[in-house]
């Protein structure tokens, strides 16, 4: 068949154009839906790609382990819906940590425990605060630069805490705070050593170490009745090439250990920088479902305003039928029209999102939107799609007409 | 042409072709057994009083309309036969339309007009505008290449619809009145085209109520009520024109001043329909 495809093309526009209101009002819906789609896709892309680089200055020897079931990665499940098991107890005990102490080639391992509870000093209590309990070895892994002071070690009191500067700021106004105490819980601690600003409040532990307290798992498990209650586990292999051999043995082992029920995640790489903060599936799963319904709307619009255009230009089509048109030309103009119109919406909304994105990230977020060709493609693809789905009914009930009846048609 | 047919096989077969419109009571016959066979190369004149289903006729000629009974067979294959989109082949490569009611595309201008029948062909754009371009030229409309249908006189209207037809030089013209719209110069301009396409080969069945123009035609069919009533071809039915004209003044409004002197000329010619007469007429 001869497709004339630029003809068609220069048809569509012109056809569109003659009717600009209805051409732009139709193609709102899917602008709002690329829209909340490429904002999605722009601010994860940033996030991971925050961490990404985090993991990447480190040398790229880190792994965690989670605990919870294994998802499989890459779903869109996994950015879009919060962890299944937030509340429920972690599967991870201080006994892991140990069994990985024992694998060979790993470096440093250090549990991270968060403890539930406020930070007081006097009438002070910031609200955003985190306590992590921990391990000395977190400095392995992590390389905190430090301001003032020392890293919390095994050999000073186990009442002492490392703060981050925010929080130092926010508890006793100012960022040299070295021997003042404050309450966690009600229980009193000497600040032995305070960060240096870190300014990354998305990082693959999931804590902003500027808003945390840092204290021994020691005293972090007498909150909990002596109890290690362990949100992740970082792990750190001697050499780059060394870690898949350090996951695999590490699997081995916890098939073992926790009687082969899979309720551990090990991450690495590219998995490990997928955002997990709360804050940010809220924002995705919102961001989704305007997506779909508007891109549904869209769709539908675009539908309606075909079918009114097919029936406009019945006689149009009779026309070019008698002068030798085949139903598949006829099917082919008006898909090109509804491609127009879903095409020109997702590249309107490509640009409207990549606007939100800048305008969320600088008022409320600490990163920037991520550019790539793929988060193009998929926009592109998608409203392509909403195009042809919803453009071929009215395209083929136009092609489907009789020449004389459509040319019978008055108007 | 692009499929070769045996040249004895005619273009067109008609057998008892029949169309019925309605149904019950409300049911009537526009066609009524039209018996008619054209041999390639013919250039026909259909006369006959208005309503009495020319335009049908051609409508299914063109492949626009099917027929309710009997057989048509276009290059000797019968068009039941073949697939809609063979139909838009044959339509978009063999035939060229005028419409009595001109049809223009209202929103495309008038050189996209005429060379919309070349775009279904592949041609181009570049070329497309060239070609429509000389067609129009032909017709005296270069000056009005970028005009929009709604912004043409009558005539020009036809003109446009005919250099629209011719444009991709089709080897059947299908046209219907193409010069009801036009004086007796611009009638004979268009004429002139027509007999040109003719003199190259190609077969060309016209619908006219002027009987001046048939001087052009090689064979002349007048119909009445449905039916071939007249055929200079077919030595058993011999030509009436007077009875048929007269039929016409009875049904119909009254024959317009050019129509009547023109009565006279064309009689003479159906009947020596020889070269001579025809450069007669032009002068
Ligand atoms: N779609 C239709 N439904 C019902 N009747 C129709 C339809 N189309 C045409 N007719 C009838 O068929 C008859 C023949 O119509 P047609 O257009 O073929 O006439 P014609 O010979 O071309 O006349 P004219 O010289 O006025 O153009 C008319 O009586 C008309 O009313
Ligand atoms: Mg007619």
């Amino acid at each position: 068949m001869r497709l004339l495809l630029l003809n068609h093309i220069e048809n569509a526009v012109e056809s569109l154009r003659s009717n600009r209101t209805r051409t732009g009002l139709t193609t709102l819906g899917v602008t709002i839906g690329i829209a909340s789609i490429t904002m999605i896709l722009a601010l994860s892309g940033g996030a991971t790609k925050i961490v990404t680089n985090q993991v990447e200055e480190l040398g790229g020897n880190i792994a965690v382990v989670r605990p919870g079931e294994t998802k499989p990665p890459n779903q869109i499940e996994n950015i879009t819906s919060p962890q299944s098991n937030a509340y429920a107890t972690s599967t991870l005990t201080e006994r892991d940590v140990d069994t990985i102490r024992g694998v060979p080639n790993v470096q440093a391992v250090a549990p991270l425990m968060v403890v539930s509870g406020s930070v007081r000093s006097g009438d002070q209590s910031p609200a955003a605060s985190t306590v992590v309990a921990t391990t000395p070895d977190l400095q392995t892994i992590v390389n905190f630069p430090i301001r003032d002071g020392q890293f919390i070690d095994t050999t000073t009191n186990i009442d002492t805490a490392v703060v981050g500067s925010q929080l130092s700021v926010d508890l006793f106004g100012t960022d040299s705070s070295i021997g003042k105490t404050f309450q966690i819980r009600g229980k009193t601690f000497t600040v032995i050593g305070i960060l240096k600003p870190l300014n990354k409040p998305i990082n693959y532990n999931n804590v902003d170490f500027d808003h945390a307290a840092i204290i021994n798992l020691e005293s972090g498990k007498s909150f909990n009745q002596g109890i290690a209650q362990l949100q992740q586990i970082d792990v750190k292999a001697t050499e780059t090439d060394k870690l898949p051999g350090v996951i695999s043995t590490m699997r081995q082992t916890f098939d073992k250990t926790h009687n082969g029920e899979a309720d551990t995640t090990i991450l690495s790489g590219e998995d490990l920088s997928r955002p997990t903060s709360q804050y940010f599936y809220a924002i995705a799963a919102t961001m989704t479902a305007v997506a779909a319904i508007s891109l549904f709307v869209g769709g539908i619009g675009i539908m309606n305003i075909m079918l009114v255009s097919v029936a406009e230009r019945t006689r149009e089509i009779g026309i070019r039928k008698a002068l030798g048109a085949s139903n598949g030309h006829i099917t082919f103009q008006f898909l090109i029209e509804s491609l127009a119109m879903s095409i020109g919406g997702g590249i309107s909304g490509y640009i409207l999102g990549y606007l939100f994105a800048f305008t969320l990230s600088r008022s409320l977020l600490t990163f920037d939107p991520l550019f790539s060709w793929e988060i193009a493609a998929v926009t592109l693809g998608v409203s392509a799609v909403v195009g042809t789905l919803f453009g071929l009914y009215p395209a083929i009930r136009a092609s489907r007409k009789d020449p004389i009846e459509a040319l019978r048609q008055y108007h | 042409m692009n499929n070769a047919v045996d040249p004895t096989t005619p273009v067109i077969a008609l057998h008892g072709l029949t169309k019925r419109y309605g149904i019950g009571d409300a049911e009537h016959t526009v066609l009524d057994g039209v018996d008619l066979t054209i041999k390639k190369g013919e250039f026909i004149a259909i006369m006959g009083p208005s309503g009495c289903g020319k335009t049908t006729l051609l409508n299914i000629l063109g492949l626009l309309d099917r027929s309710n009974g009997g057989d048509y067979k276009l290059n000797g294959k019968s068009v039941d036969s073949l697939s809609s989109a063979a139909h838009a082949r044959i339509r978009s490569d063999q035939v060229g339309f005028v419409f009595q009611n001109f049809n223009l595309v209202p929103r495309l201008n008038v050189i996209e007009n005429v060379a919309l029948p070349l775009t279904y062909r592949g041609v181009r754009k570049t070329k497309r505008l060239q070609a429509a371009s000389k067609m129009l030229a032909t017709f005296h409309l270069s000056e009005r290449e970028y005009y929009m249908p709604w912004q043409l006189s009558g005539g020009q209207t036809q003109r446009v619809a005919i250099a629209r037809a011719l444009v991709n030089d089709p080897s059947i013209v299908l046209a219907d009145e193409p010069t009801g719209n036009l004086d007796s110069r611009s009638s004979h301009v268009i004429m002139e085209e027509l007999s040109d396409i003719h003199k190259r080969g190609n077969t060309i069945i016209m619908v006219t109520h002027n009987p001046s123009l048939t001087t052009y035609a090689s064979r002349v069919i007048t119909m009445l009520d449905g039916r071939i009533d007249t055929d200079t071809k077919d030595p058993r039915a011999p030509i009436n024109q007077i009875d048929t004209t007269k039929r016409r003044l009875d049904s119909h409004s009254e024959p317009t001043k050019t129509e009547e002197k023109a009565k006279k000329v064309s009689k003479k010619s159906t009947k020596t329909k020889s070269k001579s007469t025809r450069k007669g007429t032009k002068k």
